[in-house]
């Protein structure tokens, strides 16, 4: 049961054993407790208590009865979990019963397709699953554009394209799945199409493939991975506090504006400071790690608490000292989804006798068709709003960003390969701070909103050189 | 078990390069544990293509494969099998 949190690296010094928060699961007295009836009540009153300071008290309430369940009857996980998922639909969906009808619809697709995997896996569709999907995804896209707005087969066709993009990277990791028993793992595999610990588009933590190697087998494991699960939560719970506190200082206090408005105020023609526009950048920075450090270590945290030792989904992404490695260590998940669909699919196929070809191909392919893939379909609600061409103009500016973390990563893992400085300074610090303001640069162009053209946002980029175009 | 002492050497050179220098049992979780990323299961594939001369375009590709010692051992058998 090793995880990241047992370091890699050898610690001396007088702190090196020191935790903010303990390392109760290896204490054996706390493994034994949280055995026993009581000890189970113990944990569970506490993980209620501080999940209930990080999502809605009443599906706090919901987690922490399906956690109460499994920890006493664990060997009725699977059922609970496949339950879990279909109860949350129903319970979000209940005033809306077209939106219900489509969700179930394409639960019940994903379900069909990984049966046809399973039944004829060496078809077309079981050979190439992927493709089809994503292919027929894209369709399903396209034919929704090409419906007039208001009209009956639009107010169709939306809700459902809203419904698949929600759910697609986890029909994904289903259809997928090629050590999977259909007999033996159907519920698991229903668990997983957004299961209930919570998750975003990017299923955490991957697929049934990766929850059946880390499933807690023994009531030991259960308790030292509930035990995990508990730390994650209360590490989360210490972040959300920072993260209020430093809002109030930088965006409060100090008056820092966010990296939007610092954009919007540039192109209105009444620019904030130098100085203020790099401040929120640098902020920008440390607040998306701190954001995705809160969500990553709540749904891991719930995760292990249904017994599954998952790795964290952020990992000390500060100490990162090469591109490659920051994105494993900031979204291990997201990561891990180009990686097993687009990198490796591609990375084994082509220039295989050009090494350093090969990893920028696939790179190239990962982020520039797989990353903007993954976008352009989950802000769908472009396509709905601006139409099909206005849907993939307003990927304009993240394209940049996408050609940027390209060329980034296939550098990245170029030098890789080539020796590594020592000392502190050329080997840790330089290289840390080398990542760091690369990814600051770089997310100008990172935008969710997408209000700002890509004119606007160079003109903003190129001023924090002192460069006015 | 030339082959299988090969394969162990080349997972501890990528594990040293991490400055991990715990115990390697020959079936400890190599990647599902995270002592190993994705961008090493890129570095075994390509040991593996060129010593043991895998094509894993023709045999599939299961990261499973690759999880340890042991696996990787299993898989270039599997390879050799097939001829």
């Amino acid at each position: 049961m090793l995880t990241q949190t047992e370091s890699a690296r050898p610690q001396t010094g007088r702190f090196a054993e020191f935790r903010l928060i303990p390392r109760i699961d290896t204490w054996p007295e706390a493994i034994a407790l949280v055995q026993t009836p009581p000890g189970k009540l113990l944990l569970l009153t506490l993980f209620g208590a501080v999940l209930r300071f990080l999502i809605q008290p009443g599906y706090a309430l919901l987690l922490a009865c399906a956690f109460a369940f499994i920890s006493f009857l664990p060997e009725y996980r699977r059922p609970v979990l496949a339950a879990g998922p279909l109860l949350v639909a129903a319970v979000t969906w209940i005033h809306n019963l077209l939106m219900l009808g489509e969700t179930y619809g394409v639960i019940g697709l994903g379900i069909a397709l990984y049966a046809c995997v399973q039944r004829w896996p060496k078809s077309r569709f079981g050979r190439r699953p992927l493709i089809f999907l994503l292919s027929g995804f894209s369709l399903l896209i396209v034919a929704a554009c090409a419906t007039r707005p208001h009209s009956r087969p639009a107010m169709i066709l939306w809700p459902l394209v809203g419904a698949m993009a929600s759910y697609v990277w986890f029909i994904a990791y289903a259809v997928t799945d090629k050590s999977s028993v259909a007999s033996r793992d159907l519920s698991l595999q229903i668990a997983t199409f957004r299961p209930i610990w919570g998750t975003t588009n990017t299923p955490f933590p991957k697929g049934a493939a990766y929850l059946r190697r880390i499933e807690a087998k023994t009531p030991e494991q259960l308790a030292v991975v509930q035990l995990k699960g508990l730390k994650l939560l209360v590490w989360a719970l210490l972040l959300a506090l920072v993260q209020i506190c430093w809002y109030r200082f930088f965006h409060g206090y100090m008056r820092i504006p966010l990296p939007e408005n610092a954009l919007a105020m540039s192109v209105r023609g009444t620019p904030v400071p130098w100085h203020m526009r790099w401040a929120c950048q640098i902020l920008a920075y440390f607040e998306l790690i701190l954001r995705f450090s809160i969500f990553g270590h709540t749904f891991i945290g719930c995760c292990r608490m249904a017994g599954f030792n998952a790795l964290r989904n952020t990992y000390r992404p500060l100490s990162a000292t090469t591109l490659i490695d920051f994105f494993n260590r900031f979204y291990y998940y997201f990561k891990e989804l180009l990686v097993d669909f687009f990198y490796f699919p591609t990375f084994l196929r082509y220039f295989k006798k050009h090494r350093r070809v090969r990893t920028v191909f696939a790179t190239s392919v990962t982020i520039l068709f797989g990353d903007a893939f993954y976008h352009i379909t989950r802000d769908w609600h472009f396509f709905r709003d601006r139409g099909l061409w206005g849907g993939i103009a307003s990927y304009q500016v993240e394209f940049v960003y996408c050609i940027a973390l390209t060329i980034g990563l296939s550098i990245s893992q170029l030098r890789r390969r080539g020796p590594r400085h020592s000392g502190f300074i050329r080997g840790r610090l330089l290289p840390i701070c080398g990542v760091g303001l690369f990814y600051v640069l770089v997310s100008v162009f990172e935008t969710d909103t997408r209000t700002f053209t890509l004119a606007q946002t160079v003109r903003y980029f190129a001023s924090l050189f002192f460069i006015h175009l | 078990m030339a082959g299988k002492d090969e394969i162990r050497n080349f997972v501890q050179d990528l594990l040293t390069r991490q400055d991990d220098r715990r115990p390697l049992g020959d079936s400890d979780s190599l990647l599902m544990s995270g002592r190993l990323q994705s961008i090493d299961a890129v570095e075994i594939v390509l040991f593996l293509e060129e010593r043991f001369g895998i094509d894993f375009a023709e045999l599939g590709f299961d990261r499973e494969q690759l999880d340890s010692i042991d696996a990787i051992f299993a898989l270039t058998q599997t390879a050799a099998t097939r001829g």
